[in-house]
């Protein structure tokens, strides 16, 4: 929303020399954010009225003027500007003139031909969207007449329009003048209007007025006028619409959109001769509608209309309809003002994509005095502009369930709390009334009468008047204190518990790096990589086009994080905590994932990269659930391309089914990435919500032994083909009563055991409860083991 | 052996001692000579061995000559190790003379959070420190939670304000972590105070300043007799404690239907010292709190009674904060996955020795 400091000084004084960011700082602070102060200095000099005489067209677009300016003389000047016709006057300067976009006015040469001043774009005045168009003059200035320069200079502040969605009355510069009026403390200027009983009084027809949907439409009121304007509006009204970013277009327009912005309440004529009666009813489903932009649209049902005798005439609200539109043939209109529910209006403008200056302020609950309040300001400001409007109808006004008024109970102890000091009914009141509230007090609470203005909107309860006591009495003004609370305790949250420990882990006792990905997938790049996700949840409105799958893996989006990486480091090392969503009917379910990737410039190490993977997977479990986890032969996925065909396991943790690990074959990498063909990637990806329930385990210390242990490691050659677990099972069946512990220690491949052998290392531990062993006891021991292996077919590592 | 022929020997012996002393280059070979000339076997200890030998007048003589002798080769042994410990003080000393006091350590491969979850890490601290249980809430929301329980209705226009990203099943990405107040409330009941970081998404076009996906924390305090300068106190101790420095605060009206009074906190901006740039909107302001009282609706949607209990609530930007703490410009590089931008570049390979300054 933008606002002219031009027009609120209209509705109170303001000191000249008044900084305009200052008051838009205070602006901020006491009532809704102000995006910018934007000066509108046009610093005009010697512009005048001056009226088309003659036009001579020198190409398609570009006219040579004669220019009628006053005193029996004319001009010729060149211009490019659209509408000009012989008789229309225009904002000219003249040479020697000024303005600040296009400096001293001098003698040009355009197009070939001499040019002596220009008639002024719209733009050279502030007026932005009249971009290289005319501002045309009506007959409060004949050619010559200077034009005031004080005119064209403004300031305009603008608002945040999320800032006030909930503030109707904001919509429009007079309730701005009103917040403007209680920060500066200044009285607030009447709004000018005629008295309602002048609209009662004119002849005696009335429109019928016919609301089938109270809930829907809850006041229509109308006036029927004639003499309808040809003249553009007074050049102060388009100056200050310009400026507000609104396009002059012609007299009648420019007057109900300055209403519009003036008071909030947006208008529309109809032409009286097609539009005789008015009846607010619902549309027929599939009905066909050509709305004045001249687009005909298929309506349902549930689309409020404007229609006359049962045919629709305009979308209430939202845009009116072509045929009823007011053109130049036009003797009598039919002036609306109405108020209309701001859920149907905003499904209306939303679902045709018509949303407007006007659907905006209906979706924002208007307060339905001012359909009438607007009708007087229209009549108040047409007669000073359109001497020959004539009213002859009396108002119609159809308000079939009048809004009560709203009152609110305000308990003083609420006040108090909120604002951490009492305040006085003499203060509340101090504050209030600006604002257009009255105060009554009680014993131990006031009660609040809210103006119509603000009943539509944000004010219906007590909070909303505790808001108001604490913005006007200033936020700054508070004294910040610390609570006294209640000491609670509350059980710990496994997600966050297990999330942060896992981050903190990988990220401290290993070098991945933490990094964030969007939680869909961008199937561009799942095509590169040539995956297929099968069946996702999906988003209805996506960020980007191919963004409509919700990711079910954090690989996909870590390997692009990978690729943007392998150009700047010689290995990578990332880590993501997610949420992945499997769809599942009936129900959709989101699980957070936990995701690594260990990458390295240099070939063929794979299996190191996976190692290092497997040891800090088991360090962090040790750490968080206080227990080493298991790894355990899978079947690759094969919808999961990133699952190596020989190389993936499974990680076990507690015994639940945690994650998988595996290895990127050599295809991928190069299609996440030519040049990681010739890197090594591994990757884990985790379930972490399997594992919420996990309770870390109690880790006993052991007791030192009364008697010393005696450690023996083995080495045992196995076939390459033999697996750690099957080996690990044989071992568990080895039980002597000396036998404590037996832990894995390392395994060892090269040329010296073989090509086709593995060395796994084990320390068996020994000892005796109640006696040192001797050289007897270590002796059968090694016996047993040496026959143990041989007994299963493997063989002892020796040297 | 006579007596003569004894002293010829130890004479000999002497000399060969001398003789492969000066070539004992280290302290194990003089001990090892030792050992092979005063050693049980050793050569003088085998004369006196041979004692049994002489006539009993002769043997104190004998006993006297190789005393005397091994009393000399000890002595020489003890010379020469304190000659070699010498020249091994002096070599290391003279070694030592190449040491750099000044050679930088190089940290192990380090690894990082994000900044985003570091200044998540810092505020969860605080809050914890002043009592707050940590919650959580998932990024896939029911529209009840996401927009009903917060006061939010279906015709709100609240609802266009937080462009929303819907799903195909009709639960939402929740555009705030505001639902998790309504799940504590309903889990924990007053009084409460209640601290829930994550993931948030609204539907918007992304630019420098802007993003679809960002992280806020949500703060809930609901006790007895709470209001207003309770929450500007928290709000200030946690924008000081996060930022390291002294913050001033804009306190200004903010619209959020879940709140009321609501509230925007604004800091000022350290980007361009609040001359105003594009992180700041031209303002020196940055909205980093948007906050408020518990809306009496969200309370008894909770089955909070608003009468006897009230409440601040908070949902603090962490993504702003992060970029305002760690001077980051451009929010896109927080979920690019690119670690130059969001890896201190001092976790990022060796100690740095020099660098263009800013
Ligand atoms: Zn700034």
């Amino acid at each position: 929303m933008l606002i002219s400091l031009n027009w609120l000084r209209d509705y109170l004084d303001l000191p000249p020399q008044l900084d305009p960011r200052a008051l838009a700082e205070r602006f901020t602070r006491v009532t809704a954010e102000v995006d910018g102060v934007h000066p509108i200095e046009v610093q005009a000099r010697g512009l005048i009225a001056a009226r088309v005489a003659r036009l001579s067209p020198i190409d398609a677009r570009t006219n040579s003027v004669t220019l009628d300016v006053g005193g029996g003389k004319t001009v010729e000047t060149v211009s490019i500007a659209a509408d000009l016709h012989p008789g229309t006057q225009v904002v000219f300067a003249p040479i020697g003139s000024h303005v600040a976009a296009l400096g001293d006015i001098r003698t040009a040469k355009v197009a070939g031909r001499t040019s002596s001043g220009l008639i002024l774009p719209g733009e050279a005045l502030g007026i932005e969207k009249a971009f290289q168009e005319a501002i045309f003059l009506g007959s409060e200035f004949k050619p010559g007449d200077l034009l005031p320069a004080d005119l064209f200079d403004d300031v305009i502040i603008e608002v945040d329009n999320k800032s006030i969605t909930h503030r109707p009355d904001l919509w429009g510069h007079y309730g701005v003048a009103r917040e403007v009026a209680a920060i500066v403390r200044t009285a607030l200027k009447p709004f000018p209007v005629v008295p309602v009983a002048e609209l009662g009084k004119n002849g005696q027809s009335q429109i019928p007025i016919d609301i089938a949907d109270a809930s829907a439409c809850h006041r229509y009121s109308g006036l029927l006028l004639e003499g309808v304007p040809t003249q553009p509006a007074p050049l102060w009204m388009q100056l200050r619409l310009g400026h507000v970013g609104q396009r002059p277009i012609s007299g009648l327009v420019d007057l109900t959109n300055y209403i519009m912005l003036d008071l909030g309440q947006p208008m529309h004529a109809f032409d009286a001769a097609k539009v005789d009666r008015i009846e607010v009813d619902w549309a027929k489903e599939g009905e066909k509608f050509a709305t004045l932009d001249g687009v005909t649209r298929t309506l349902a049902s549930n689309e409020l209309m404007i229609k006359c005798r049962g045919k629709s005439v305009a979308l209430a609200g939202v845009m009116g309809g072509l045929e009823t539109e007011v053109t130049e043939s036009t003797t009598s209109l039919l002036l609306e003002s109405a108020n209309f529910d701001p859920a149907t209006v905003r499904r209306t403008a939303k679902k045709l994509g018509l949303r407007s200056e006007a659907s905006a302020r209906f979706e924002k609950s208007l307060d339905p005095a001012h359909t009438v309040l607007g009708i007087q300001r229209f009549i108040h400001l047409a007669r000073s502009m359109y001497p020959r409007l004539k009213i002859t109808s009396r108002l119609s006004d159809a308000y079939p369930s009048p809004h009560r008024p709203v009152t609110v109970a305000v308990k003083t102890r609420h006040v108090a709390r909120a604002l951490g000091r009492p305040m006085g009914a003499d203060e509340a009141r101090r504050l209030l009334q600006p604002l257009g509230y009255e105060v009554t007090e009680d014993a131990a609470s006031w009660t609040v009468h809210v103006p119509s203005f603000r009943a539509t909107g944000d004010c219906s309860i007590e909070d909303d008047i505790i808001e108001e006591l604490a913005r006007c009495s200033g936020y700054d003004a508070i004294a910040a204190a610390m609570p006294h609370v209640t000491v609670r305790h509350f059980p710990p949250n496994p997600t966050h518990r297990l999330e942060h420990g896992a981050l903190q882990y990988f990220t401290t006792a290993h070098p991945f790096c933490e990094v964030f990905d969007y939680i869909w997938y961008d199937s561009n790049w799942l095509r590169q990589l040539g995956i297929e996700p099968g069946e996702c949840l999906e988003l209805i409105n996506l960020a980007a086009e191919g963004m409509h799958r919700l990711r079910k893996s954090l690989m996909p989006g870590m390997f692009s994080a990978l690729a943007k990486n392998r150009f700047h480091f010689p290995s990578v090392a990332l880590v993501e905590v997610g949420s992945v969503f499997k769809h599942r009917r009936p129900d959709d379910q989101e699980f957070r994932h936990l995701g690594l990737i260990l990458a390295d410039h240099r070939k063929r190490t794979e299996d190191a990269l996976l190692q290092r993977l497997k040891d800090a997977i088991t360090g962090w479990t040790c750490q968080q659930f206080g227990c080493s986890a298991v790894f355990a032969e899978i079947k690759p996925d094969p919808g999961r391309l990133w699952e190596h065909p020989q190389r993936t396991a499974g990680v076990v943790i507690q015994g639940i089914d945690s994650g998988r690990m595996s290895v990127v074959d050599v295809a991928l990498r190069r299609r996440i990435d030519e040049h990681l063909g010739s890197w090594s990637v591994a990757w884990a990806e985790l379930r972490l919500s399997a594992l919420e329930e996990l309770v870390r385990r109690p880790e006993p210390l052991a007791s030192l032994p009364p008697h010393p242990l005696v450690e023996m490691d083995f080495s045992i050659l196995v076939p390459k083909t033999t697996r750690f677990a099957e080996l690990a099972g044989h071992l568990r069946e080895l039980q002597t009563p000396l036998l404590r512990q037996v832990r894995y220690i390392t395994s060892y491949e090269g040329e010296s055991i073989g090509r086709d052998r593995r060395s796994l290392t084990f320390r068996f531990v020994l000892g005796h409860e109640e006696r040192t062993l001797g050289d007897s006891d270590i002796a059968s021991f090694q016996d047993l083991v040496v026959s143990f292996v041989r007994g299963r077919g493997y063989e002892l590592r020796t040297g | 052996m006579d007596l003569h022929q004894l002293r010829e020997r130890i004479a000999q012996i002497e000399s060969e001692v001398a003789a492969s002393l000066t070539k004992a280059g280290s302290g194990d070979a003089v001990r090892g000579l030792d050992n092979r000339v005063l050693g049980k076997e050793g050569s003088l200890s085998a004369l006196i061995t041979s004692i049994k030998e002489y006539p009993p007048d002769q043997r104190g003589q004998v006993g006297k000559l190789v005393n005397e002798a091994k009393a000399r080769v000890k002595a020489s042994f003890e010379a020469r190790l304190a000659e070699l410990r010498a020249a091994d003080a002096q070599a290391e000393a003279s070694a030592a003379g190449a040491f750099d006091a000044t050679l930088p350590g190089v940290a192990a491969p380090m690894g990082a959070v994000h900044p985003v979850t570091a200044v998540q890490w810092e505020v969860e601290r605080l809050f914890e420190r002043l009592g707050f249980t940590l919650e959580a809430g998932p990024e896939m929301e029911s529209e009840y939670n996401n927009f009903e329980a917060l006061n939010i209705p279906a015709s709100h226009p609240a609802r266009d304000m937080q462009d929303t990203f819907w799903l195909t099943n009709g639960m939402v990405l929740r555009t705030h972590t505001s639902p998790v107040q309504h799940r504590s409330m309903k889990k924990f009941g007053p009084p409460l105070r209640v601290i829930a970081p994550g993931r948030c998404f609204r539907y918007e076009t992304i630019d420098a300043s802007h993003e679809n996906t960002f992280h806020q924390i949500e703060g809930l305090l609901i006790d007895r007799d709470i209001g207003l300068p309770h929450l500007i106190a928290l709000a200030k101790m946690l924008l000081t404690e996060v930022m390291q420095r002294e913050v001033e605060l804009r306190v200004r009206p903010g619209y959020f239907p879940f709140v009321e009074p609501g509230l925007e906190i604004d800091m000022n901006c350290r980007i361009c010292g609040g001359k105003g740039c594009p992180t700041c909107k031209n303002s020196g302001w940055v909205e980093v709190l948007p906050a408020g009282m518990v809306h009496p609706n969200v309370l008894r949607a909770g089955s909070i009674d608003p009468d006897e209990w009230s409440g601040f609530a908070f949902g603090l930007g962490l993504t702003r904060l992060a970029m305002m703490k760690y001077g980051i410009r451009d929010i896109r590089v927080l979920n690019s996955g690119d670690l130059r931008a969001t890896v201190s570049p001092v976790r990022l390979g060796g100690p740095i020795v020099w660098e263009k300054s800013a």
